[in-house]
């Protein structure tokens, strides 16, 4: 939750005390901060004791336990989203 | 944006494999919640710039819970799959797909309920939902916005958020937050659920 509060002061913040000119910078900051978390998780990951055991020994069941998941998600959501613009177009056409 | 965010992660591996105790390397993993905040504080100044995104999030209405809904509904469908395929009873590979890409918490609380090794399995399978999250947003974002978000799973509303908005737009993004606070909401309810049938 905390998370989304700071958002929301961000969202505050951008739009009523930041200049438009800053938007670059602003990217660059959000840029910076996503390559220093990645690599802090790489690192992190790599210190957990036997990390690189358990990919050899459990990759395969692994790979097909995250593979199948995200795959049907992706298509359920495209499924579903394709849906509701079908019924927004025929909403509008009604109206029209 | 690919090549930086793949040398970022392997970098990071490499410090972590060779200098564990490196006082940079530990001040950052230690303080990665605080650089997570200043992203999120980012990312809210860039939505925040963009003119009519609110009433364009308005528009939406209740269907704005269409792309969790789906995420769920596809992620427990995979599992349902992969148990089938590798012989894992069911209602366990139902609890590993739905951590939906959120590694740690889903390791941590299926290697309590369901053991060491299943543990493992759901650690390993949502920290890849969220590494092949970073290379297939790119090529997903072909197919619309929503199916970057779909991918991400609960991660969509912090690490793989940045991704989502250099390849989508400033809309997507205040989706992907939403998508990702419901899933992350879901994810040990959805676990303790599934267990609750083995």
């Amino acid at each position: 939750m905390l998370i989304i509060l700071v958002m929301c002061i961000g969202i505050a913040v951008g739009k009523f005390l930041i200049p438009r000119k800053a938007k670059n910078i602003n990217a660059k900051i959000s840029l910076l901060c996503t390559l220093t978390l990645i690599f802090s998780m790489g690192a992190m990951l790599a210190a957990r004791e036997n990390f690189f055991g358990e990919l050899m020994s459990l990759g395969i069941k692994s790979f097909l336990f995250f593979l199948f998941p995200t795959a049907f998600s992706v298509a359920v959501v495209f499924f579903m989203s394709g849906l509701m613009k079908k019924k927004d177009k025929n909403k509008k056409r009604q109206e029209k | 944006m690919i090549l930086l965010t793949l040398s970022a992660l392997l970098l990071g591996v490499i410090c972590g494999l060779n200098v564990p105790d490196n006082i940079i390397v530990s001040m950052l993993s230690e303080n990665s919640d605080i650089i997570l905040y200043i992203l999120m504080f980012s990312v809210g100044i860039s939505i925040g710039m963009q003119d009519g995104i609110f009433r364009k999030l308005r528009d939406y209405n209740i269907k704005i819970f269409i792309i969790p809904l789906g995420i769920i509904i596809g992620s427990t469908l995979g599992g349902l799959v992969c148990s089938l395929l590798l012989n894992v009873p069911v209602f366990k590979g139902m609890a590993v797909a739905d951590g939906m890409g959120w590694y740690s918490l889903s390791g941590v609380t299926i290697g309590k309920l369901g053991g060491a090794e299943l543990g493992s399995i759901a650690f390993m399978s949502n920290l890849m939902r969220e590494i092949f999250s970073f290379m297939l947003i790119p090529f997903l974002a072909k197919l619309g916005p929503f199916c970057c978000i779909a991918s991400a799973g609960a991660t969509s509303e912090d690490t793989t958020l940045p991704i989502i908005l250099k390849y989508t737009n400033e809309e997507t993004v205040v989706l992907s937050v939403i998508n990702g606070a419901v899933c992350s909401f879901f994810v040990p309810i959805l676990i303790s659920l599934w267990f609750g049938f083995v």
